[in-house]
């Protein structure tokens, strides 16, 4: 039966079952490990490959120069370069998360090559001591490496991301390790890295700021070789005297022990998943040991290389690459020989079914409640399958389990199909990448995709993020860019075309940053074509200005209606261009112009005068002058009637000029002009009276002060001076002398002649310093009878106030009056008899 | 009570808003490790009081200052300014940084800009070569609820800067502040838009969204149905009249900043000779909910009547005998007491000022004006104005209503006043009456003005006005409705195409448009269907409608906008948006320059 053969490829472990299937023959020729230095990255990554430099080969029909070249898992070459790096040996070699090849030589320079092999600037350094001292030893960990230095200490690059070296802790030890390993970061309690290093008879635990000695039942004397789990929980040890040991990564207690008989370290030492330890000698069969029941071999006639997953172990050699993996529960339950549970009995069933045999009712009927558990069970086994074939026999098991099962989820099946096709898709040999389905779920579907991209399986990487339903951008952007690096050959138009048709696909993808790797490519015309497709302002403009498309950089920013852009232009443009062309630039343009202005009013006054000028609007540089004539005046180191006034007098003159020059602003130049005349008979003033009272208020604040002051003839002259008309003088005079009280004088003022606006100035004058006896003397005076009411009412007489309003017949003023008497009963019903009277008048 | 208002009755879920902009400070604050100064502008910090309380800052190790321009005075290390995006406050922080580094004094600065940074401000940084001294953050505040049915974009400078300056950059705040309206309460389907400025907001908006479509599947069905966009300068004539409710007046006289009146607490019955107290004034007080919309005539009766009853049941307690639940009725009534105590004080010291022979004066020349029948009284009345030097703002409050009413002064006649003005209030004015001319609020009569036109077309002067029970929106300026109201009325009745005339009278163009883009949702139909006017969102809840007044609003209006939405047959909630909340005097305020 076809179900015993499937059986029969796995070995048992106590009571485990694994399994090794060929993930891919290797299409490479004449690789051979022994003679290189490869690094595979986990997830099914890329191997890189270059010849060992610290071993002796022997040169076959080669160039001596050594070669590194990257192969995807299936062994099909990517890229390849001549290695001519300075920096004495290659020492360590490994993948990043994102797939960046760290390669790090002697001198303890870090070379980075991208997955096309291409190396990426600026190279690194670990810094002057490691310069100095060699480096012997690295171990990486996914982000990040430990280097050791001949002189035993340990530099360390905590995250590739920010390439940023430090030193740990120095051991102490005199003499160099016996081995070293390292728990991420991300597993460490202070969030740094720690290393443990195997020196003399125990083990140290090193990290940025101490060494701490470690103790524990597993550490009794000298360590030859250790290695940490994935999940950072456990720790794998050999030990001087050949024992291989698991223990808790704080050294609690002992999880396995097994004797290996060897006195040598085994070459290579790893983790297959979380369930057992693979211990490679080259010269021995590959040793699998497990926490109980003896080990199991695996026999290999040429040199391997273990790739730790987290689920298992990829085993590289010259021909193949196979994956061991503890065989799922799922596959075993229906596998296994004489399985009779129910997924067994549902696969059984299919088969069966296939043949046309009534047994396959049977078999149902045996599952009956258990059929949910059983296609659960098919479509898991179907997952972990690498086989396609097989894969489809157990969906076709799980379908039609699913087909007598009412209860059961039915997307279930359409996932694991979705998920499938994915998979299948990127373990194509053409690809190369062999992700179990754990892998996958651990390193998520937009990882994958962006290793695609990277790797330029953009087709693919499309169809993927379409398929299981993600944003497209990355992919379409990541596209665009290397299409423009890649084709330097084809015209502009015709490119643009070719990008557009894409870039379409995905609405919101940001023009502007294609446009912007297309400038960095040297395309400046096909850049400014691109952006102006971005419909986004604020990423359009600052690249139009990078690509040096100003005008359109200015035009497109008026139109966002952001000034925030309008300014970055303007003092782009500003910083780059002669002032006249600036000026040029801006001056038909009111949004910009108006902006400049008012920037450039607040800091930058020189400046902005000549763009008036240039401009020809001369009125305003007279206001700017005049302005700045204020300016001086209020400088306290100019204190008031001091000769500054020379040249404030002078600012405002030549605004004067400047106004007169136009006839639109006779207004403005005739004020500049009073002005300065003030500011003048204001100084003489002060310099007369000695008080400095004068110099900066107005000209009917002037007049008042000198009538306060009793200087009539001085307000006389202010007058005449400034034609002050004859009512504004009026009121000034009476609220002036009203000021000083000097009511003699009022009155003498009143009679001088007949006061041009009558006299309510000087009743309100009276009545506002509160003197009713002054007021009186000018009441009967009112003419309209209106007023003279309001004014008896103000100082209170109600019966003059009714008097008045009734000769005026004003119902209205009145009914006012009375409220304004309310309180006064007597007053109140005088008013209501008039106002009756008055209306009844206006009846008949 | 507070100043922060309860937003628990708003229309539109404005406490989260608030909550992520309280979210946003504490965030800020928080990242920044240890003791720190924050130092914020005195503006910002008013606005700020409305969404957090000063005290809740201080948990998290902070000395507060305002900022001016005299140097920091603090122990800390670590100098946070909090600080809206102006190019003049970067010269006062500059110098901080000089005068620190030229006593020695090591410090870590950084500047949150609000709501976000701008190049112009950094590069005055760079200029002055502290920029790189500096960490330089964001704290996106656009919007400030400033009460259940208001929010402000607190650009109080947006108008001049718009009219004067031609810096439009407070438009695109606006826009931005919409935006992000929309991000939370879904794309508003019908946009309306009056004037230079509002069209330009709607053009903003349409580029947002082409820029950042919105996810029509993250898109909720939107909570707001119309958008309406008033600018400023489409009527200057409401905000120079005098406001005459309740809560007008009382930013007329008192001055409203950011939901409260600061007074002497004399005026408010406590015996504290000189303290000033601040009271608060929004809509958790349910006294001053009922009586802040209703003319002030009006509120003193009512809250007379109040008094009265409250007495009488009051001697009916002390005289009769009462059941128990009489009683608790009654200990109810007394919860409001203190709110009846608060507005009777206020309404007192208001009657002070309104009393005043001069404010009556100032009300019927108001009413001249608008009337537009006796133009010689009115301007024979402003010219005594400045011969008696009265304060200069009400003096260009009456003017700016004189001229734009008039559309402009003769030549004579406006230079004969610009030169009173001089003369009578200095030389250094020339900057604001330049500015004013700039506006359009102040010049030279160039066309016949068509204010009768427009005065006669929207019915704005309404004779026989009954305060008490008004049945029209005049009732706020007792006979005068505010045009830009009327407008909103209209544009909220049918939209602008039935007064197309009308608006091509008054100032700038306008636009109604319709997004698309909206096809999914399903009320799509419905309001296909709605082209005239509005519809009711099926659920039965009365769909929203969010007046945006760019360049500020008053109180007045705000409460026409209330007794709208309050008539019956209305089927729609009003929200109010503005650049700030504005008054005669504030607006002017801004123009004014005196030169230097």
């Amino acid at each position: 039966m076809a179900n015993v053969s499937v059986a029969a490829e796995w070995q048992l472990l106590y009571n485990r079952y694994y399994r090794k299937p060929e993930l891919y023959p290797l299409r490479w020729k004449n690789i051979d490990l022994s003679r290189n230095k490869v690094a595979c990255a986990p997830f099914g990554g890329p191997i890189a490959v270059i010849r060992d430099d610290s071993k002796i080969v022997q040169l076959y029909s080669e160039s001596a120069l050594r070669k590194l070249r990257i192969f995807t898992s299936s062994g099909v070459l990517i890229s390849d370069t001549v290695w001519k790096n300075p920096g004495g040996r290659l020492i360590g070699m490994s993948w990043t998360e994102d797939q960046t090849l760290i390669c790090i030589v002697q001198d303890g320079t870090v070379y980075r090559y991208n997955i096309h092999a291409e190396l990426i600037e600026p190279n690194v350094t670990l810094g002057k001591e490691c310069f100095e001292q060699n480096v012997v030893e690295c171990i990486f960990w996914g982000n990040g490496v430990v280097c050791l230095t001949e002189g035993g200490l340990l530099f360390c690059f905590p995250d590739f991301k920010v390439m940023r070296p430090c030193q740990l802790a120095e051991t102490g030890a005199e003499d160099l390790p016996n081995c070293m390993a390292v728990i991420e970061p991300k597993y460490t309690v202070s969030g740094n890295v720690e290393v443990l290093v195997g020196v003399g008879d125990g083990i140290l635990i090193v990290d940025e700021d101490g060494v701490q000695r470690v103790d524990g039942e597993a550490v009794q004397g000298p360590v030859q070789k250790m290695v940490v789990s994935w999940d950072g929980k456990y720790l794998a040890i050999f030990t001087h005297d050949g024992r291989i040991l698991v223990t808790d990564i704080n050294f609690k207690g002992v999880l396995l022990e097994y004797n290996c008989e060897s006195a040598l370290p085994p070459e290579q030492l790893a983790w297959c998943g979380l369930d057992s330890v693979l211990l490679y000698w080259d010269d021995t069969p590959l040793l699998m040991v497990g926490p109980r029941g003896d080990p199991v071999h695996f026999f290999y006639d040429e040199p391997l290389l273990l790739i730790p997953e987290c689920d298992g172990v990829r085993i590289l050699s010259n021909t193949s690459l196979e994956f061991l993996q503890r065989v799922p529960d799922s596959t075993v339950s229906i596998f296994k020989i004489g399985s009779t549970s129910p997924a067994a009995l549902l696969y059984d069933a299919l088969d069966h079914f296939d043949r046309r045999s009534a047994k396959a009712d049977e078999n149902l009927r045996l599952i009956q409640s258990s059929l949910p558990e059983a296609v659960e069970a098919c479509i898991d086994a179907a997952g972990h399958e690498f086989d396609v074939s097989r894969q489809r026999t157990l969906l076709r098991a799980a379908s039609y389990g699913q087909a007598f099962c009412s209860t059961f989820q039915r997307d279930r099946i359409q996932e694991m199909c979705k998920t499938l096709r994915v998979l299948n898709a990127v373990r194509d040999p053409e690809i190369g990448i062999p992700l179990s389905i754990n892998q996958y779920k651990l390193l998520t579907p937009s990882v994958l995709i962006a290793r695609l991209i990277n790797a330029h399986r953009h087709l693919l990487a499309l169809r993927i993020s379409e398929y299981v339903g993600m944003n497209q951008e990355v992919v379409i952007m990541h596209w665009a860019c290397s299409k423009i690096t890649a084709s330097l050959a084809i015209p502009d138009a015709t490119l643009l075309e070719i990008l557009l048709y894409k870039l379409k696909l995905c609405r919101g993808i940001s023009y502007a940053a294609v446009a912007a790797h297309a400038d960095k490519n040297g395309r400046r015309k096909l850049a400014a074509m691109l952006v102006e497709h971005e419909p986004r302002s604020s990423k359009q403009v600052p690249l139009l200005l990078s690509i040096g498309e100003e005008d359109t950089a200015l035009m497109k920013a008026t139109e966002s209606g952001d000034s925030d852009l309008v300014y970055l232009v303007l003092f782009h443009i500003w910083q780059k261009r002669p002032p006249l062309e600036f000026f040029g630039m801006i001056q038909a343009r009111p949004l910009p112009r108006d902006l400049f202005i008012s920037y450039a009013r607040c800091y930058k006054h020189e400046f902005l005068k000549d763009f008036f000028l240039s401009t020809g609007q001369l009125q305003e540089v007279a206001f700017l002058l005049w302005k700045e004539s204020w300016e001086l005046g209020k400088n306290p180191m100019a204190s008031k009637g001091s000769p500054l006034h020379g040249p404030r007098i002078k600012l405002i003159d030549k605004a004067q000029h400047l106004f007169a020059e136009t006839k639109e602003h006779t207004f403005e130049s005739k004020a500049a002009e009073e002005h300065a005349k003030l500011l003048r008979i204001q100084h003489e003033l002060e310099v007369s009276t000695k008080q400095a009272i004068f110099v900066d208020s107005s000209i009917s604040d002037t007049i008042r002060t000198c009538i306060v002051l009793g200087n009539h003839r001085a307000a006389m002259k202010v007058k005449t001076e400034f034609k002050v008309s004859e009512k504004r003088w009026y009121w000034l005079k009476v609220f002036a002398l009203a000021t000083i009280r000097d009511w003699e004088a009022l009155e003498k003022f009143s009679k001088e002649k007949r006061p041009p606006i009558g006299y309510r100035p000087f009743v309100e004058a009276c009545v506002d310093a509160d003197e009713k006896g002054e007021a009186l003397k000018y009441i009967p005076k009112l003419a309209d009878l209106r007023e003279r009411a309001e004014a008896y009412a103000r100082i209170g007489m109600a019966k003059e106030a009714a008097d008045a309003a009734s000769q005026a017949k004003d119902g209205e003023l009145l009914g006012r009056l009375k409220l304004t008497f309310a309180q006064n009963a007597a007053a109140s019903s005088l008013f209501d008899t008039l106002r009756d009277r008055l209306s009844f008048q206006g009846v008949s | 009570m507070a100043q922060i208002p309860n937003l628990d009755n708003s229309p539109l879920n404005l406490k989260s808003l608030r909550e992520q902009s309280q979210k946003d400070l504490v965030k800020i604050l928080k990242d920044i490790r240890g003791k720190k100064c924050l130092v914020i502008e005195p503006k910002l910090g008013g606005s700020l009081s409305l969404i957090i309380q000063t005290s809740l800052l201080k948990e998290y190790g902070i000395e507060l200052r305002h900022l001016s321009a005299e140097p920091v005075q603090t122990d800390c290390t670590k100098v946070v300014y909090l600080v809206p995006s102006q190019r003049d406050l970067m010269k006062s922080i500059s110098s901080h940084v000089h005068d620190d580094i030229s006593k020695g004094l090591q410090r870590e600065y950084y500047i949150y800009f609000v709501p976000r940074r701008e190049i112009q401000c950094e590069r005055i940084l760079e200029e002055e070569k502290v920029h790189h001294l500096i960490t330089i953050g964001e704290y996106p505040l656009y919007i400030v609820p400033v009460d259940e049915d208001i929010l402000s974009f607190e650009l109080d400078l947006a108008y001049k800067q718009c009219q004067v300056d031609g810096d439009t950059g407070s438009l695109w705040h606006i826009a931005k502040a919409i935006h992000k309206l929309e991000s939370t309460f879904g794309v508003i389907p019908n946009v309306r838009a009056k004037g230079k400025a509002s069209v330009l907001v709607s053009d903003i908006l349409d580029r947002m969204h082409t820029e950042e479509p919105m996810n029509s599947s993250e898109m909720a069905l939107s909570e707001i149905n119309t958008l309406i966009l008033i600018d400023r300068e489409v009527d200057m004539v409401t905000p120079m009249c005098s406001q005459l409710t309740y809560e007008g007046l009382l930013d007329e006289f008192l001055r409203i900043n950011n939901g409260s009146v600061e007074l002497d607490s004399s005026i408010m019955g406590v015996q504290q000779e000189g303290k000033k107290m601040k009271v608060p004034l929004n809509s958790s007080d349910k006294l001053f909910k009922e009586i802040r919309d209703l003319n002030f005539e009006v509120v003193v009766q009512v809250l007379r009547q109040k008094a009265t009853s409250m007495k009488q049941d009051y001697t009916e307690m002390t005289t009769t005998n009462q059941t128990v639940s009489e009683l608790k009725d009654f200990v109810k009534k007394l919860n409001s007491l203190p709110e009846m105590t608060r507005h009777i004080n206020l309404a007192q010291h208001l009657s002070t000022f309104t009393s005043k022979p001069s404010f009556l004066a100032k009300l019927d020349m108001e009413h001249t004006i608008i009337e537009a029948s006796s133009y010689d009284i009115c301007f024979d009345y402003i010219e005594e104005m400045i011969h008696k030097q009265e304060p200069l703002v009400n003096v260009l409050r009456l003017l700016i209503l004189f001229s734009v009413t008039n559309s402009g002064l003769p030549k004579k006649h406006f230079d004969y006043l610009r030169r009173e003005l001089l003369h009578s209030y200095g030389f250094e004015h020339m900057a604001t009456l330049n500015n004013l001319e700039k506006a359009g609020l102040l010049k030279k009569q160039e066309s016949k003005s068509n204010w009768l036109t427009v005065k006669r077309a929207l019915q704005l002067v309404v004779e026989d006005t009954d305060t008490a029970n008004p049945n029209d929106i005049a009732y706020v300026f007792s006979g005068y409705a505010p045009l830009s109201i009327r407008l909103v009325q209209h544009a909220v009745r049918s939209g602008w195409r039935a007064m197309e005339e009308i608006l091509k009278l008054l100032p700038g163009p306008h636009t109604e448009t319709k997004r698309l883009g909206f096809a999914s949702s399903p009320s799509f139909a419905t309001l296909q269907g709605a082209s005239n006017g509005l519809d009711k969102i099926a659920d039965g809840r009365r769909s929203l409608v969010l007046v945006v007044f760019v360049g500020g609003v008053t109180f007045a209006e705000i409460a026409a906008l209330r007794f709208l939405s309050a008539q019956e047959g209305m089927a729609y909630d009003l929200i109010i948006g503005t650049t700030k909340m504005v008054n005669g005097h504030s607006l002017v305020e801004t123009f004014f320059e005196t030169i230097g």
